[in-house]
């Protein structure tokens, strides 16, 4: 008798507990939000956006990606708004690559003080209110590719720096570590560091063409810190016939485009990141927050630099082209 | 307007002769500096502003004609936006490229088209009408590439732009050439036929131009599906140099364009404006973007910079007709 009321009780309490567990696990809404749509950047943190979706519903989570970006790289205001019409349709929660370091901070604010936490990626932001910070370490890449520029030239030849935009955090940070790493040989010179090349891709191919016009005689080196100029200088190089390693040409991010130009040894090194690894920890971390267990305020997701040496090894060839396809039909 | 003292052919000389000072100008102060100098003023650069010219100079000579005849258009960088994208879908299902083409400059017609009837027999505002299209013709240029780059293979209208020969300026690319007779046929067009009497009659006083019997909404139809070649074209040369569609490309285009045929000397008020002006506009805009980037001076100070000298250049432009009338 006492022995089935245990059961009977202990019946129950399970009972409740499964009952807390799907009242605790509703359905999640998670907007994730990048800097712009059009480059493959974006696409490989899509897919793993996808991936984490993917997985968590195998687990039985309901849960909805929203993907909308604003669709040119440098349009704060339509980012701003996108920030803001999530914060009133009241998703659960947003992944957000801030275009600007300052300009979005009050948007991520006020979404955080009206409950939808904010899980900020690739792209740094100017506070402290954010549920966490998944990006690569960008100042470390650009290190690696200040170092790799010193080994390429022996220590020893006139740079050239293409900047990518004014206020864009993770650009600013890969130019910052470049420029570091290359105090250390005293024998480089940095013959220009002023240019930027500007969100688009006909705007930095113009800036390369101008920059090589006065530089061509002199240059030994380039770095540019993302996709659209990396593959824009690589294409006035190419027209200069001075690619294929008379300039060494180090590039940022993995395009399809830029992997071609890698492996016909136009372009000598790319520093890449892991974008879909990036795009997955974002979701998984908004959702782990969401289920109150506690996260990190900085996860890194790792940045590597691929030569033509090293390209062909499957952990390179992985992050050289990230299998979007298998996510993203 | 004109003096005793001043026959109209003077003061004709003068209105070309205005620009050109303007473009010698800018060219001189690039050249102050000697290190610069040493790379600035060599036909390899020479090569480069000139292929960089050809979008802008393909689009003033559309602007030009919609100008003259007292509108406006705003759509342009959209067009040219929808137009690459058109190109690059046609090219990326093997379609042969001179379909591509057409399919190109059909679309900038058909968006004209739609522009200028609105505009025409619906007696709209070109500001409004174009500003519409503007959203329009942007987002159908995201829809239709799913709001990627189209990257097609490679392909004979990949070659319209590409320049050979580096380090002289001989051969400039085909671009060059194909904007340069585009320019020649339209300024002929301008002085020499009725359509371009009408778009000059139209643009100085539509009710006098009703009034002598012009059919006001069917030449508007016309100048602007006319002026929707010029931007499909202007597409297709975007196309070429970037050898992809990009639906965010050539956002603002329309504003370089406009300053470009305002800095040629034409009147947003309507019935002044010549193609050579717009032209060497379109080549003062270039050659201060090139110098700048040359000069090493940081991005904000050529904005500003470009702010300037479209300012000054009307204002000399109404000083200069000032004295003359």
């Amino acid at each position: 008798m006492s022995r089935t009321l245990l059961r009977l009780s202990v019946a129950a309490i399970l009972f409740s507990f499964s009952c807390l567990l799907q009242a605790a696990e509703p359905s999640y809404t998670i907007a994730v939000i990048p800097k712009g749509t059009t480059h493959e950047f974006w696409k490989s943190i899509n897919a793993g956006a996808k991936k984490a979706e993917q997985e968590l519903k195998a687990k039985g989570t309901k849960i909805d990606i929203i993907w909308k970006g604003p669709l040119r790289e440098d349009d704060r205001d339509q980012q701003i708004q996108l920030v803001e019409n999530f914060m009133t349709r009241r998703v659960s929660s947003m992944v957000l690559a801030p275009l600007d370091d300052k300009a979005l901070i009050r948007p991520v604010e006020n979404a955080m003080n009206a409950g939808v936490p904010v899980v900020i990626m690739d792209s740094g932001l100017k506070t402290e209110k954010y549920v966490s910070f998944v990006a690569t370490d960008n100042y470390k890449g650009g290190q690696l590719a200040g170092e790799e520029m010193g080994r390429q030239l022996g220590g020893k030849g006139n740079v050239i720096l293409l900047r990518y935009a004014v206020g864009s955090a993770s650009t600013e940070a890969r130019e910052a570590g470049f420029v570091d790493a290359l105090k250390k040989s005293p024998n480089i010179k940095l013959i220009s560091s002023d240019q930027h090349a500007g969100a688009t891709r006909e705007l930095a191919y113009q800036v390369s063409q101008n920059l090589l016009n006065r530089f061509k005689h002199e240059v030994n080196g380039i770095f540019c810190p993302c996709e659209p100029p990396t593959i824009a200088m690589t294409k006035a190089l190419r027209e200069l016939g001075l690619a294929g390693g008379k300039v060494k040409m180090i590039g940022f991010d993995s395009g399809s485009q830029s992997v071609t130009d890698l492996k016909n040894g136009d372009v000598q090194a790319l520093v890449v990141q892991n974008p879909l690894l990036m795009g997955y920890l974002g979701v998984m971390t908004a959702v782990k927050n969401l289920r109150g267990e506690k996260v990190e305020h900085r996860i890194d997701t790792g940045v590597a630099l691929i030569t033509r040496e090293n390209m062909d090894q499957p952990e390179m060839k992985e992050l050289l082209t990230p299998p979007i396809d298998k996510y993203l039909k | 307007m004109a003096s005793p003292l001043q026959p109209g052919k003077a003061r004709r000389l003068l209105n070309i002769v205005g620009p050109f000072l303007g473009l010698l100008l800018v060219i001189g102060l690039f050249s102050l500096s000697p290190t610069v100098r040493a790379f600035f003023l060599t036909g390899a650069n020479f090569k480069i502003i000139l292929t960089q010219t050809v979008i802008v100079a393909i689009g003033t000579l559309g602007m030009t004609i919609i100008i003259v005849s007292g509108g406006i258009d705003l759509s342009v960088g959209s067009i040219v936006a929808l137009t690459s994208v058109v190109c690059a879908l046609a090219l990326d299902k093997e379609r042969p490229p001179w379909i591509a083409a057409l399919l190109t400059i059909g679309t900038g017609v058909l968006v004209g088209i739609i522009n200028g009837s609105v505009i025409g027999f619906l007696r709209m505002m070109p500001f409004i009408v174009t500003l519409g299209m503007m959203g329009i013709g942007r987002g159908t240029a995201k829809w239709l590439s799913g709001s990627q780059t189209v990257n097609p293979p490679d392909n004979p209208l990949n070659r319209i732009m590409l320049p050979r020969n580096p380090n002289f300026l001989w051969p400039v690319p085909n671009g060059v050439w194909i904007a340069l007779g585009l320019a020649v046929v339209m300024a002929i067009v301008m002085r020499r036929t009725v359509f371009g009497r009408y778009i000059f009659a139209i643009g100085a006083n539509e009710d006098a131009a009703r009034l002598s019997g012009i059919r006001i909404p069917l030449q508007k139809t016309a100048i602007y599906a006319l002026a929707g070649v010029f931007f499909g074209i202007a597409g297709l040369m975007q196309f070429s140099r970037l050898t992809q569609g990009d639906p965010t490309v050539a956002n603002g285009l329309e504003l370089d364009i406009i300053a470009a045929v305002v800095i040629g000397g034409a009147s947003l008020s309507g019935g002044s404006g010549s193609i050579l002006g717009s032209m060497i506009g379109a080549l003062i805009m270039a050659v201060l973007r090139n110098g700048s980037n040359q000069m090493g001076w940081p991005t904000y100070v050529q904005e500003i910079i470009i702010g300037v000298v479209i300012i000054i250049a009307v204002g000399l432009d109404k000083l200069r007709k000032g004295r003359a009338g």
